[in-house]
């Protein structure tokens, strides 16, 4: 089969909520459903015509392992229509638009739906191990003269867990597991996202209000993008059940009235000290669901789409894991290359921004000579990112991560920006936990 | 082909297979000579040397429907009512006494006389699909089960779960009537047949008479020494429930009552008999069976006279307005798999529609009717949206917006140019002309009425209305579309109200002459409640419609109908009163804060001027009064303006729209039955006292009866 053009023909989102706030209590499965059945409703699709369902998702809830197919039964899709789910952390959903975007090219397929949802809120509390095994002695025991001793050690495990919350300390072997801190901490080299971000801080020479300043331009950019309706054509309110008497519409992370003075007034928070990452100039954790619909080109005329975009290229690549937040500097070249473009082709840029050091030091990155030779083997800088070009409508700062959602979100977000300002190619690129990066080049259409 | 075939014994080994594949019917039923052939196979089995006998359907998703409702109907005499039944029990009996042991293995409907039959078996065995249903319907005939049920359900299941199902007529599916202890197996219906064969084997020789062991001390009470307390809390709900107005429940408890435990099986059943046969022959059970008539008959009907006009299927529903109606709506189609999407002007009020729809569900989900995962998937498929996104999909659009002819036309003609042209749109107007705001539509043919009625969930009725450009096809699929919903559709020609508020309107207004005239608001719904058996009175009707409504919907039908319609001078007190019934709690009655009917406001009599009731007229007059007025409505209705075809529908409408007595068999079957000469003359009389609007329609006094006979 021939290789066919891969067009994005619309993108919808649930409105991205700060954790333990609005949407703390929506299942991940019911927010992918409901961005879903808004991109269905929006684009009066016919599920039918729906050859998969690729959805990205980290927290993997224990209810819903497959969320993918969760999300599409409970939007209505077809028992027949098959759905998975793609984890690769930060760029989950970048993932399932990539592998749309095999599919659809190889002529495999002609219409996927791939998006991501994350509720972060939701992300469990483990007992640790010790408890574990304690538990299956227990449900093996025969009778009470087994239970009783069991039971009786079980009692005393519960007092060491007490304890260690009640002292707050972490390190004990009884405090319970936070899923969505153990996530957050590298695998590998066994730091901390916001260490990661220190690490680059550090490096590049950036200091605290710098990223002050991005922090609050991302504030500002987003506040104005809503305040214009930009998020509109993108976002859709979510009424809250059970009682529906109150509808997000829209993200509350953004604020109209950030400052510098609010931002210098925040702590660093992963190096106490020396730091310079505060929750201010990092992204916060968030749940949404963001969801997308691509088709060949042929397909989408023949239904009479007017598509956003195409799918001019995509690129992964590893990094250092303690310096994961140069990722995109790595992909991006890859993406490049596959799409026959440089840097100076690209328009617009969507730069994840997990940390406002590390944007910094990635737009740093791209800039200089000396990191294209010794850290990616290229004759020369990989290319500018102007400011202007930037994540012009505010980024993950203001708006928020829902680790799994984010890559729909950014792609979205600069195929619409494309548009709106006719600009002829477009890069969105992400960081990933544990040391990788994400690229993706959209070209205009029509 | 002959009756034989109905019947046929497949021997296997040493077992016998008994099938039942009716001839030249969908259903297997034990009419006349499916009983006589039953007699033959039986005789035959009883000479054989067969160790087992299995019963078994060769019918799809049926059993044994029952008996022939056909030919009960048509037993006029206590003599051919005795014969029938007596023969009926006689083969239940030689069923019982077969030498080998009988096994019934169900797969289907298995209802009365079926569900007889199978308790006259040693074994039962049923299939778990979702076809399979078994219980003894007939109290909801006004007859009582006479094929022996009533006998050997209670020594089989006890008397508190027979009860239960003899009583309200219940159904059991396979699961539910094994852990009652109807069946002794539930299983996969794909291993039923193995499991029956595994069965015999097992119980060769070892004949039965199942007898329910009670487990617990308070059960061993109430199902022996204590069991009187057992019937008379059964004829105290049954009283409560039905005001005495249906006989057969109680003569059900009597005839068990006398039975229960009984060791004479003929003596058993010579009383079974005699309970039947009183039954049978009463009005209200050849009234019921009449209902029970016009429900089947919806069911084959399809909306329109022509068979080559197909309903389209309805996947994708909108619903304009999500207020009440609107989210009740959005309920009963989201229930049966219907993808429902709801527009409004704010997500304030769609969050109400979608709370109204929730509220209901979780209902269902408190009482285990459906657990959370059906609860969600149910909820999945309402959506809400303040633009026309997904409209492109709808099949069908309710439109259930503001009674606004003009707001109606705007967003009817706004609504379709962002629909498929081969969508419809229906309007739930409630006094609207269909005709009038199909003009707003660019294609009116696919514009039609589609009237529900309040609350949605509970009220079967939906009224399909064809406006004059309306087409056939969107009359087919509304007609089709509502009883996808569970909904008794009734097609009706446009006009002022329609049939059912048309005939309510005047009915309501005569309350209000009612308590102009001094009677008390209590006396006349109680009159209306206990003697006549409505489900409510006129003034607790009016309440729960809304006052204001009333009113604007009476103004509409004096500037229709003239002089017909009288507006009594309290109603335009009322309109000023800031009483608007149920929904702001102050209305003829007081309403508590979840919105449910205390008592009479007794405040209202001075508000609208009146003084202390002196009840100046007999309930008989209140009654025939309000009853009467419709009738007289009705003949206008039904024979000069033919807003529907047969009285047939009336009665249908009238059941299912507004909870006329079933056991009535409806309005005109009431009418029928009192005669119209006798409602003429009354009307007459009450028209001479001053009523002008109550003076006997020509058509009313020119037709002896509705119903031909």
């Amino acid at each position: 089969m021939s290789a066919r053009d891969v067009v994005i023909v619309e993108g919808v989102r649930t409105p991205f909520a700060k954790s333990g706030t609005k949407l703390a209590k929506v299942h991940p499965a019911e927010l992918g459903k409901a961005a879903l059945k808004e991109l269905i409703n929006k684009t009066n699709l016919d599920v039918n015509l729906v050859d998969e369902v690729i959805i990205g998702n980290t927290g993997n809830p224990v209810d819903a392992v497959n969320i993918s197919r969760v999300v599409a039964l409970n939007a209505g899709f077809p028992i027949q229509t098959s759905a998975y789910t793609v984890h690769r952390n930060c760029a989950s959903a970048l993932e399932s638009i990539s592998q749309g975007y095999e599919k659809i090219k190889s002529g495999t397929m002609d219409v996927i739906v791939a998006g991501g949802t994350e509720n972060m809120s939701q992300m469990p509390v483990l007992l640790p191990q010790k408890f574990q095994d304690l538990f299956g002695k227990l449900f093996a025991a025969k009778g009470p003269g087994q239970a009783l001793p069991l039971l009786w050690q079980l009692l005393k495990y519960d007092l060491k867990q007490i304890k260690a919350l009640l002292t707050a300390n972490q390190r004990d072997d009884f405090f319970p597991i936070i899923a969505v801190m153990k996530g957050l901490t590298d695998p590998f080299v066994g730091i901390n996202m916001g260490q990661t971000a220190e690490i680059l801080a550090k490096e590049w020479g950036l200091s605290r209000e710098t990223q002050d300043r991005f922090a609050l331009r991302s504030h500002q950019l987003a506040a104005k993008a809503m305040k214009e309706g930009l998020h509109k054509d993108e976002v859709s309110p979510l009424q809250l059940a059970p009682k529906y008497e109150e509808t997000l519409m829209d993200d509350n992370g953004p604020r109209d009235n950030q400052s510098m003075e609010a931002l210098a007034k925040l702590k660093p928070f992963f190096d106490k000290k020396t730091g310079s990452i505060t929750p201010g100039n990092a992204c916060p954790i968030t749940d949404g669901a963001a969801m997308l619909l691509m088709m060949s080109r042929e397909k989408a005329q023949g239904l009479g789409y007017k598509p956003l975009a195409k799918i001019r290229g995509y690129g992964f690549a590893g990094c250092e894991p303690e310096r994961m937040g140069l990722g995109p500097v790595y992909s991006t070249p890859v993406a490049l290359k596959r799409s026959g473009l440089t840097m100076k082709d690209i328009g617009l840029v969507e730069l994840n921004e997990a940390f406002a050091a590390q944007v910094l030091a990635c737009q740093k990155a791209f800039d200089s000579d000396e990191f294209a030779k010794n850290k990616l083997g290229l004759s020369g800088k990989v290319g500018e990112i102007r400011d202007d070009q930037l994540n012009v409508n505010g980024g993950a700062i203001a708006i928020g991560h829902p680790v799994g959602a984010t890559g729909t979100r950014l792609v979205t977000t600069l195929a619409k920006e494309m548009k709106r300002r006719n600009v002829q190619f477009g890069l969105a690129t992400l960081c990933i936990g544990g040391g990788q990066g994400g690229a993706m080049i959209l070209e205009a259409e029509g | 082909m002959s009756m034989k075939d109905s019947i046929r014994i497949v021997p296997q080994g040493e077992f016998a297979i008994v099938e039942f594949d009716m001839v030249g019917e969908k259903v297997n039923k034990f009419s006349t000579p499916m009983m006589m052939r039953l007699k033959e196979v039986v005789a035959e089995l009883r000479g054989s040397s067969y160790k087992a006998a299995i019963f078994v359907s060769k019918k799809p998703k049926i059993y044994i429907a029952g008996a022939d409702i056909e030919e009960i109907k048509h037993l006029n005499t206590p003599e051919a009512v005795n014969a029938a039944v007596t023969g009926g029990q006689s083969v239940m009996n030689e069923v019982e006494d077969l030498p080998m042991i009988t096994i019934a293995a169900v797969n289907g409907a298995c209802a009365g006389g079926g569900c007889e039959f199978i308790m006259a078996c040693d074994y039962r065995i049923a299939s778990e699909d979702g076809s399979t249903r078994i219980g003894l319907p007939e109290t909801k005939l006004g007859i009582i089960p006479g094929f022996g049920g009533c006998v050997r359900m209670p020594r089989i299941m006890g008397l508190q779960a027979s009860l239960d199902v003899i009583l309200n007529g219940k159904l059991l599916n396979a699961k539910k009537a094994e852990k009652t202890g109807l069946i002794d197996l539930a299983v996969h219906p794909s291993i039923l047949m193995e499991q029956a064969l595994k069965m015999a084997k097992e119980k060769m020789g070892k004949k039965r008479r199942k007898t329910f062991k009670p487990v617990g001390l308070p059960n061993k009470l109430l199902e022996g020494i204590a069991k009187g307390v057992v019937f008379s809390q059964a004829r105290k709900t049954v009283l409560k429930m039905t005001h005495g107005h249906y006989p057969a429940p109680l003569k059900a408890i009597e005839v068990i009552k006398k039975t229960y435990g009984m060791s004479d099986r003929s003596r058993a059943l010579e009383i079974e008999r005699q309970g039947f046969v009183e039954c049978a022959l009463t009005d209200i059970s050849k009234n019921l069976i009449h209902v029970f008539y016009l429900t089947e008959m919806v069911k084959k009907q399809t909306g329109v006279s022509s068979a080559s006009v197909k309903a389209k299927d309805v996947k994708h529903l909108g619903i304009l307005g999500a207020g009440t109606m609107g989210g009740g709506i959005a309920y009963v189609a989201a229930d049966k798999g219907i993808d429902v999407r709801m527009k409004d002007i704010n997500y304030d009020a769609i969050g109400k529609g979608l709370k109204h729809a929730r509220d209901l569900w979780m209902k269902l989900v408190k009482k285990k009717v459906i657990n959370s995962y059906e609860f969600q998937q149910k909820m999945d498929r309402v959506t809400g949206t303040v633009d026309f996104s997904g409209f492109g999909l709808m099949d069908v659009v309710v439109e259930a917006i503001v009674e606004d002819m003009e707001i109606k036309k705007k967003v009817i003609a706004q609504t379709a140019g962002q629909m498929r042209p081969d969508a419809i749109i229906a309007t739930n107007t409630s006094s609207l002309s269909v005709t009038e705001m199909q003009a707003a539509h660019p294609r009116p043919e696919y514009f039609a009425g589609m009237h529900f009625f309040n609350p949605v969930h509970k009220m079967p009725l939906v009224e399909v209305i064809r406006g004059e450009k309306t087409g056939d096809e969107a009359i087919a699929t509304i007609f089709e579309l509502s009883k996808k919903m569970g909904k008794m559709p009734v097609v009706v020609k446009d006009g002022p109200g329609f049939l059912v508020n048309r005939l309510l309107l005047p009915y309501m207004a005569e309350a209000a002459f009612l308590m102009q005239e001094g009677m008390d608001i209590q006396k006349v719904d109680t009159a209306y409640v206990k003697e006549f058996g409505m489900p409510m009175g006129p003034f607790a009707l009016m309440d729960e419609v809304g006052l204001d409504v009333c009113m604007k919907v009476l103004k509409i039908f004096k500037k229709a109908f003239g002089d017909r319609i009288e507006i009594a001078p309290i109603m335009e007190k009322l309109e000023k009163s800031g009483r608007l019934g149920k929904k702001n709690g102050k209305g003829f009655y007081k309403y508590d804060e979840k919105g449910y009917r205390g008592e009479v406001d007794g405040s209202v009599y001075g508000d609208l001027g009146l003084g202390s009731p002196t009840n100046p007229h007999s309930n008989q007059e209140c009654i025939e009064r309000g009853v009467f007025a419709m009738v007289n409505e009705c003949s206008r209705a039904l024979l000069e303006d033919h807003i529907v075809d047969t009285p047939n529908e009336v009665d249908l409408a009238m059941i299912m729209g507004t909870g006329f007595p079933p056991f009535r068999g409806g309005l005109l079957k009431y009418a029928d039955s009192v005669g119209t000469k006798y409602i003429a003359e009354q009307l007459e009389k009450y028209a001479a006292k001053g009523a002008k609007r109550l003076a006997p329609a020509p058509q009313l006094r020119s037709h002896p009866k509705f119903y031909a006979t």
